[in-house]
């Protein structure tokens, strides 16, 4: 069926069908189903990874897409909100970021790239020395425990799941380089894992070691 | 202006045309964006999707899932189909991809003389049954409509359904644990969950006085058969003649307490300025704020859409629903002259005092050109609908008397 509809009734008769008369008698009245794939990322732009790690924890793109075109106040407080009130991970410095990309892509006012405020893994904020690189600090900044706890399957699969996974593969860090900038889905479970295009090479590296390391 | 909503709502009725021929006979794959509706404000493009045990829908958002049911529905009959019955949740994780109806259970617990835990066959071999027919309505129904503008779920009117809920008095549940002395409020928990722990769950809370008047009730089946998942499946709590966000789905957790409940959903959420109305001036703030809770008076024309075409000069039956928070409708005036001069409508059959109402009115079509139709309610303590929108911050309790223009041809 089109939406992947699993009706227990059906699956009953599935079972007579395949199994005969004992399917039903050992059946339990119940119903499961299947929901049409998420599939939607936000659009591509400055500050969309922020946009993809954070909304999609909880909610699907539909919640800002589907919002009349409005001001950059009503989306700053939107992100205030879902920090205040839903308990978003979503970081201090991440507030404003958010809110330029919302209103860029989805709000009211023309786009003017003096105002961009931008939260970049590819460029260090101009005061401060650049600080090597820790997959630890790099899991955080983009904020992979939204989905992936270490141990245990969350959103996403734990740390530690994918590197058991991955243990004796030699294209482990291929895939899981692949998997953080195109995103995917249909590997751990629903919930399609969103594409953080912007991150470096230099830090795909870093951070697919780490997890690697997290058995 | 008029033009251009005309012409939107004619594209909205081409595709809900276009969709009519196949909503039985093995939908087109609407996941892939074949099929979609404009409705009748800005950014208003949606897709008809269709989902477990549910025709097409408009789908407002994927996760977790919002589904509006298209507005022609309403004219198929008074009770509302269940696969046609409008969705909404709050949290990521619902609805529940399985449950088993042997397993489940719904706990009573809290300021009770003992605890309860029932499973489905003891609520339906255990106490008597109850039914009822009452309209379920988002609290923002009709939200992409008001002006301004405001954020949250943008529906047209679609986030509404009557039906018969069959099931058992909550009273007669809370009797069999038996209440305490010094009870206040119970609240009601189901099984969705939120993504993240921080996020609130969603519970919802009743005064004890309004859990025990012997119309709210556990509803296993609406229709005649088991709820949808999508619709609450195995339990639900119905609340007739209060928004919809007091009807908790799943419901496995009822908890008496002697306070006043000051969870995210009651305390911060789901509130109305504490106004007349609930409403406050446009583009304002309220200065204090209550729980919404029951139904203002609504009316709908939904035997024509807008943009329709009629024959010049023939009779023309007009029909619609109407439904208020339980006092029950008195008169559904119609106009076929934009306001000029209002006539009543005839009543359907009443099938209570929660229930749509079915009313109907034959008009003398113009001779020719556009002609605008409105109907507007009334109830039995005479409350009415405003010709002029009233507005509040949340988009919540629109009841403007709708309009729609038809062309004669």
């Amino acid at each position: 069926m089109n939406s992947g509809v699993a009706i227990q009734r059906k699956r009953v008769i599935a079972g007579l069908i395949s199994l005969g008369m004992m399917a039903m008698v050992l059946r339990s009245e119940g119903l499961r189903i299947e929901l049409p794939l998420e599939t939607e990322v936000f659009k591509p732009g400055p500050n969309a990874d922020i946009a993809n790690a954070q909304c999609l924890i909880c909610h699907s793109t539909e919640y800002v897409t589907t919002q009349p075109p409005q001001a950059r106040a009503f989306w700053k407080n939107s992100v205030l909100k879902m920090q205040d009130k839903y308990g978003a991970p979503i970081a201090a410095d991440q507030v404003e970021a958010l809110a330029d990309y919302l209103v860029r892509n989805y709000g009211r006012e023309p786009s003017t790239n003096s105002s961009v405020s931008r939260v970049s893994s590819a460029e260090p904020e101009p005061n401060k020395p650049a600080q090597p690189l820790d997959g630890a600090r790099l899991a955080a900044r983009f904020a992979c425990q939204s989905c992936h706890q270490a141990k245990v399957r969350l959103i996403g699969p734990g740390f530690q799941q994918i590197a058991v996974k991955y243990a004796s593969d030699t294209t482990a860090m291929e895939k899981i380089a692949q998997q953080i900038t195109k995103g995917g889905s249909g590997k751990w479970g629903p919930i399609p894992m969103p594409p953080f295009a912007s991150i470096t090479s230099d830090e795909i590296k870093v951070l697919a070691e780490w997890i690697l390391g997290q058995r | 202006m008029l033009f251009k909503r005309d012409s939107t709502r004619r594209r909205f009725l081409q595709d809900t045309g276009l969709l009519a021929g196949g909503l039985f006979t093995g939908a087109p794959d609407v996941s892939r964006g074949d099929d979609s509706v404009s409705m009748p404000f800005e950014n208003g493009v949606r897709p008809l999707v269709r989902y477990p045990q549910k025709r097409p829908l408009i789908r407002l958002t994927t996760r977790p899932p919002q589904l509006e049911t298209p507005f022609s529905v309403f004219n198929e009959g008074i009770l509302t189909p269940n696969d046609a019955f409008f969705v909404r949740y709050h949290l990521s994780e619902s609805p529940p991809l399985e449950v088993d109806a042997d397993a489940f259970r719904v706990n009573l617990s809290g300021k009770l003389n003992r605890a309860l835990s029932l499973g489905v066959a003891e609520l339906k071999s255990d106490f008597e049954t109850f039914e009822i027919v009452a309209v379920n309505q988002c609290s923002g129904n009709g939200r992409g409509l008001m002006k301004p503008r405001v954020g949250g779920g943008q529906m047209g009117n679609g986030a509404m359904g009557n039906a018969r809920w069959r099931g058992v008095r909550l009273r007669d549940v809370l009797n069999r644990a038996g209440v305490s002395a010094g009870a206040r409020q119970v609240t009601f928990n189901g099984l969705d969950k939120p993504a993240i722990e921080k996020t609130p769950d969603f519970v919802k809370a009743l005064d004890i006085d309004h859990a025990l008047d012997g119309e709210v009730m556990l509803a296993y089946a609406m229709n005649g058969e088991d709820l949808p998942m999508l619709n609450g499946y195995p339990l639900r709590l119905v609340v007739p003649g209060y928004f919809g966000t007091y009807w908790v789905k799943h419901v496995h957790e009822i908890t008496v307490i002697d306070d006043v409940f000051k969870g995210y959903w009651m305390a911060t959420g789901y509130r109305i300025p504490n106004t007349p109305g609930g409403c406050v001036e446009p583009g304002t703030t309220a200065k204090s704020t209550v729980p919404i809770g029951r139904y203002n008076i609504r009316s709908f024309i939904t035997s024509l859409e807008n943009g329709a075409r009629v024959k010049a000069g023939m009779m023309t039956e007009a029909r619609g629903i109407a439904f208020d928070g339980g006092h029950g409708i008195s008169e559904v005036l119609f106009t076929s002259d934009g306001g000029r001069t209002w006539r009543a409508a005839r009543l359907g059959d009443n099938l209570g005092k929660y229930s749509f109402r079915e009313w109907s009115f034959s008009f003398a079509a113009p001779e020719i050109g556009a002609t605008e139709l409105r109907c507007r309610a009334t109830n039995r303590i005479g409350e009415s609908q405003p010709l002029d929108s009233l507005w509040n911050p949340a988009g919540y309790m629109r009841n403007v008397v709708e309009s729609i223009n038809i062309i004669a041809v």
